[in-house]
């Protein structure tokens, strides 16, 4: 699972599994809202944006830095990472539905760490070996900010 | 004479030739996939104005539309354009990792046999060409009336179908030379033949 050859697995790329993977985090992330009047519907349409519009920057990102990676690649590679958290999503999900104390918090933030850790390193080693050696910081940290809000929007999901 | 004679044999093969291939030409050949190009784009469009009458759960509105525009964009670009007008796009990642976008177009053979029917080529090209203007339309109303959560929605029907509608005219923008020296090709032949026949009438 950890991607040790990269250019060859990039060739075949199709999007089919980040939308099924950002459809369904979206859903999962519904009814968290404080306000009850809405039915959670502009919030799946925020997470949608949040995870696309995120993933198209740091395609942009890595090309402007001189990445060989084509721009679909790159946009593959980050929707299929989301799927770490997806799971952690689902796990939170299940934890809350058992209860919301401060152990059920510390077992959330433990799986959501980890997830996060693995999906960050995950599409890391993909993004990173297209770029030179001394601008590979500068590639990561837009990833790690990206997964950073993903991971932030799961820990903080409370259900209604 | 004997020749005239030949000449005109020929000239009633082609006419009987030509109602046959204008007769082809009107069906359609694959009623499937003519029915599925459409069917898709328009159901898309039909539960993006119905949503509120439909159901009042803006998220299922979304995630339906969302798969509808994802299965028209696949069906359109890997089995609707190539069935019914003999085009087709695609993403190519060479060895050295650079992408090459390549557009193609059936090559027509001498016979005729292959050439798409003109109705599946208009039913192809109106629905390839109305349903990303409406979505375009329906951009700027969501932008001017505020309905800011549905733009998502609508920057990707923009997106996916725009995109379609830019690789199809490009594989037909490419084969314009094919076509071009196909259509000299052809006017020339009727051209000599129409000659000949006058010089044979004024002759015998």
């Amino acid at each position: 699972m950890y991607p040790k050859k990269s250019s060859t697995l990039l060739r075949d790329w199709d999007l089919w599994g980040p939308l099924v993977l950002c459809v369904s985090l979206a859903l999962m992330l519904q009814g968290g809202s404080a306000d009850s009047k809405e039915d959670g519907g502009p919030q799946f349409a925020e997470v949608f944006v949040i995870i696309w519009f995120g993933a198209v920057v740091i395609t942009l990102n890595s090309k402007l830095l001189g990445g060989t990676i084509s721009f679909f690649q790159s946009l593959c590679v980050l929707g299929y990472c989301v799927l770490p958290l997806t799971v952690a999503m689902l796990v939170c999900r299940l934890v809350l539905l058992a209860g919301s104390g401060t152990v059920s918090f510390i077992i959330r933030l433990i799986v959501v760490i980890a997830m996060f850790a693995w999906s960050t390193l995950a599409s890391t080693a993909f993004l990173a070996d297209s770029q030179p050696p001394h601008r590979k910081a500068l590639v990561v940290y837009p990833i790690f900010l990206f997964y950073f809000v993903i991971s932030w929007m799961i820990l903080t999901f409370t259900p209604q | 004479p004997g020749s005239s004679d030949d000449i005109e044999d020929v000239s009633l093969f082609d006419a009987d030739d030509e109602v046959s291939r204008r007769s082809k030409k009107s069906k359609i050949r694959h009623p499937v996939a003519s029915f599925f190009h459409l069917f898709f784009r328009v159901s898309a469009i039909v539960v993006y104005l119905l949503c509120e009458l439909l159901t009042s759960s803006f998220i299922a509105c979304m995630v339906t539309i969302i798969l509808l525009l994802s299965c028209d964009f696949w069906a359109v670009k890997n089995v609707t354009g190539r069935l019914m007008v003999g085009l087709r796009w695609w993403n190519q990642v060479d060895d050295d990792g650079r992408s090459h976008w390549k557009f193609e177009s059936r090559k027509v053979s001498a016979q005729g046999h292959k050439t798409s029917s003109e109705s599946e080529s208009r039913i192809f090209w109106l629905g390839l060409i109305t349903c990303p203007i409406i979505w375009v339309i329906f951009a700027f109303s969501a932008l001017f009336s505020f309905k800011v959560k549905w733009l998502a929605v609508v920057m990707m029907g923009v997106v996916l179908q725009g995109a379609n509608l830019y690789g199809y005219i490009r594989c037909k923008v490419g084969s314009r030379k094919n076509l071009t020296s196909m259509a000299t090709s052809y006017l020339g032949k009727q051209f000599l033949r129409q000659t000949v026949a006058k010089e044979d009438q004024t002759t015998s």
